[in-house]
């Protein structure tokens, strides 16, 4: 009956404009369809009233052409009101796999450490639009390691987690072939054991150790290091697993192109069947996560609390769990619900990222119309007390947000000297710890600094 | 489609309507008030598909037809207008033209045919209650404070009406606190339907002093208000609502009464040094022979402790939200107040029982709030 009904709705859509499809037609649903007798579930009364009088013929033929048998067609309202103050539906999150059971299925690797976590699975990986495809494509190398995306790259920001998924692919894996020797190393991790072997004089055992793998993962591959002899270890270590089809899996915070020191033959390699992004979840996404980690701690937080993280949290699932684990201990601590911490104030959650690099100007100016003066009344000689107060904002801004060195920020401000920028700065940290007002201010001028 | 009309009556109309004209971006068409004339009798509409409200303006000449314009924008020029001017809107095509003495623009309209057809009452079934709008307006204000806006739990988002014993009542709450009302007195039809709040509230907007009667007519899921020449039609909510009666606490042993205007500024004063702690906390003590405080901490700024002189029975404590405690007590109306709550737990549900409001003298009206925790 449902894909009666979508299938239907498909025909109508092309038959009327977006805006009356999308008004009318949105949260319509076939309830029944006996005898030719076509019961529709909409939201209210208002909607019966116009699917009645200008979409009736509409309707009735997109249902006669999907086979459905129309005498009469009725409208009902449905009890399951999608209350449209809300403002947007949150998808539940998919979930794919099934729970791994302990770590028992390690036997037949007992003497080989996987160094694989446990609790990173697909099953607690929420999948959402920004992740699908990587996703689908572990899903097929849990199926057929080495075959299908070989080397399977993945990059992404921080805290998107490409950690989660590659560990979680390399847990799979195992599970279905307990005596695949599966190892996850951090790149830095490799360098180390390497460096170690060759100085014990065991570089043999070590190249042994990693071609004897079926599945190598190597987490952090952009902190890769420019040293000729250990890429040149990594690199015959690719190419021999991956002549002999093992899966290799990589990650990185970006393409490997775009790390410096790789050399282009492995970037080259490395890409060979793709890249696949992590990329920042959308709203729905961001919700869907939180909502099951929420599940997972099983504490209670209502949606709007939800929506107000997500909404506000625009970095990275890091930053959205650590927000999350904050709020539920709050709410734990203070007794009360997340959502009544959010709206009493208690709680002020923005994460924003830092787009658009700012400039030493910039931040000059916005103090200066912060204090409402004149950029050059700031830059001046001026010893009243409000004009320095805002030119030491202005240096520990400068000194805060770019990392200027002092004599930079000296020339910056209009100061000669740079013991007197080291002085202003000192002078603001300390008055940040007693005075509200100030940190206020600072924190709204860095909001601007960057808007 | 002609209409001649004071600026004045007509910037009255179109600010009615246009309230609810909502920038719906799938529906551009729910921006405009619709124009309507036909047979002299001229209507301005708007809708968000939840309610629609319809201006019946009374004109001094007009031609049929109809058009649509943007509401607010039309709403603004109108009330720009000098009061008593003239004001003549005619359309060609789709073109709205307004002349008011040497002032005049076109406004681009649009057809009338996108403009949904709105739901009308079946006067066979309905239920009609009428009442002085006064009535209404105190009921509802003191009613409505206490919905919710939770939308998790659509019931609670509307102000209920119910008829037990042939009395009318009007019921909201949000978990937190309850209030009820008995609106009418001998009615003879039964209902048990729950409008939503911000109806209530475009109702109570609407109302102005030259109106008298409110009437009121439901039918299985859609209700109008008719009040002077405004209609407003809404949606009900469909949600089973709560049995409200189940909340209201039968067993009192701590009463006592107090003058209104003191009880409000003593919580008032304890709502200062509540608003940064957790919840907005106050501590209502009873201590015999004839002390009522109220008592609030805020670690960071200090304390209060105000009391009033009243006649009390026995010794007893509550903490309660002082917020809801302010809300109620704004919206009473009696010069005296009754309060009663208790320490015990209620037998059946094993919760707290919580305080209840009346104004003295009478039973019209009862505010309850759960107690907090401490």
């Amino acid at each position: 009956m449902y894909n009666v009904w979508e299938n239907a709705l498909a025909e109508i859509e092309q038959k009327i404009s977006a805006g009356n499809f999308s008004t009318w037609f949105q949260d319509t649903s076939l309830l029944s369809a006996e005898d030719g007798h076509v019961v529709i579930g909409v939201k209210n009364s208002f909607f019966i009233k116009q699917l009645q009088s200008k979409f009736l013929d509409v309707i009735k033929a997109a249902l006669i052409n999907n086979g459905v048998e129309v005498k009469d067609i009725n409208f009902e309202i449905q009890a399951k009101v999608k209350s449209k103050v809300r403002p947007r539906e949150v998808v539940a999150p998919t979930q794919i796999g099934q729970k791994l059971p302990s770590i028992k299925h390690l036997k037949g690797t007992k003497n080989f450490t996987s160094g694989l976590n446990s609790k990173y699975t697909l099953d607690n990986f929420v999948v959402g639009s920004n992740n699908d495809l990587a996703v689908a494509a572990a899903k097929s190398i849990i199926n057929k390691p080495g075959t299908s995306y070989n080397p399977f790259f993945l990059y992404g920001g921080s805290g998107l987690g490409k950690t989660h998924l590659v560990q979680a692919i390399g847990n799979e894996i195992l599970k279905n072939h307990p005596d695949y020797k599966v190892l996850y190393t951090p790149i830095s991790d490799f360098y180390a054991d390497f460096v170690d072997s060759v100085m014990k004089g065991k570089g043999k055992e070590f190249s042994n150790k990693f071609r004897s793998l079926d599945v190598l993962i190597i987490d952090d591959f952009q902190l890769i290091v420019n040293k000729e002899k250990s890429q040149e270890e990594f690199f015959n270590i690719f190419n021999n697993l991956h002549q002999s089809n093992k899966q290799i899996i990589v990650t990185s915070d970006r393409l490997p192109s775009e790390i410096k020191t790789v050399d282009e033959r492995m970037a080259n390699r490395l890409t060979w069947a793709g890249a696949f992004d992590l990329q920042l979840p959308k709203f729905e996404d961001k919700c869907a996560i939180l909502r099951s980690k929420a599940n997972l701690t099983g504490a209670e937080i209502e949606d709007e609390a939800i929506e107000y993280i997500a909404e506000n949290v625009n970095t990275n699932i890091r930053d959205l769990e650590s927000e999350l684990s904050t709020i539920l201990l709050m709410s734990d601590v203070r007794g009360l619900t997340p959502l009544e911490l959010i709206n009493n104030g208690s709680i002020n959650v923005v994460h924003e990222p830092k787009l658009r690099p700012t400039t030493p100007k910039r931040i000059v100016d916005k103090v200066a119309k912060s204090f409402n003066l004149t950029t050059s009344e700031l830059k001046s000689k001026s010893r009243v007390a409000h004009i320095k107060n805002a030119r030491q904002v202005a240096m520990y801004l400068l000194s805060e947000e770019l990392h200027l060195s002092t004599p930079k920020i000296a020339l910056e401000v209009g100061v000669k000297d740079h013991s007197t920028v080291i002085h202003g700065i000192r002078k603001i940290k300390n008055d940040l710890k007693l005075n509200f007002t100030l940190r206020d201010q600072i924190a709204e001028i860095k909001g601007k600094i960057y808007d | 489609m002609e209409i001649e009309v004071l600026a004045e009556k007509l910037s009255k109309a179109l600010n009615n309507v246009s309230r609810i004209a909502t920038s719906k971006v799938s529906l551009p068409v729910l921006n405009n008030v619709l124009i309507k004339v036909k047979e002299k009798q001229v209507s301005l509409i708007t809708t968000n598909l939840d309610m629609a409200i319809i201006d019946f303006l009374p004109v001094s000449s007009s031609k049929d037809g109809v058009i649509t314009v943007p509401a607010k924008l039309l709403a603004e020029f109108i009330s720009t207008l000098p009061k008593e001017a003239k004001t003549k809107i005619s359309t060609k095509d789709n073109k709205v033209s307004i002349k008011a003495d040497k002032y005049s623009s076109v406004i681009n309209g649009t057809p009338a045919d996108d403009f949904p057809e709105l739901p009308e009452i079946d006067e066979k079934k309905a239920v009609i209650f009428k009442m002085s709008t006064e009535e209404f307006k105190k009921g509802m204000e003191q009613v409505i404070i206490a919905s919710s806006n939770d939308f998790n739990r659509p019931a609670l988002t509307g102000v209920h009406f119910y008829t037990n014993n042939k009395i009318l009542y009007t019921v909201a709450t949000d978990g937190y606190r309850v209030a009820k009302k008995k609106l009418i007195k001998n009615v003879q039809s039964e209902i048990k339907v729950t409008i939503p709040a911000g109806t209530i509230q475009e109702v109570l907007r609407s109302i102005n002093d030259e109106m008298e009667e409110i009437e009121i007519s439901f039918n299985e899921d859609l209700v109008r208000f008719r009040l002077g020449e405004i209609e407003i039609v809404s949606k009900l909510i469909d949600a089973e609502y709560p049995n409200i009666d189940n909340f209201i606490p039968k067993d009192q042993d701590i009463e006592l009464e107090a003058d209104r205007e003191e009880l409000l500024r003593i919580t008032k004063l304890a709502s200062l040094f509540a608003r940064h702690g957790a919840n907005d906390v106050i501590t209502c003590e009873t201590k015999t022979p004839k002390t009522f405080s109220i008592h609030s901490i805020a670690n960071e700024f200090g304390e209060n402790d105000s009391t009033i002189e009243t006649k009390v029975g026995k010794d007893g404590k509550i903490s309660i939200t002082s917020k809801y405690l302010l809300d109620a007590l704004n919206v009473m109306e009696g010069e005296e107040i009754i309060i009663g709550f208790s320490e015990s737990v209620d037998k059946v549900t094993n919760m707290a029982v919580p305080m209840i409001l009346k104004n003295k003298g009478s039973d019209d009206y009862i505010h309850i709030l759960m107690p907090v925790s401490v």
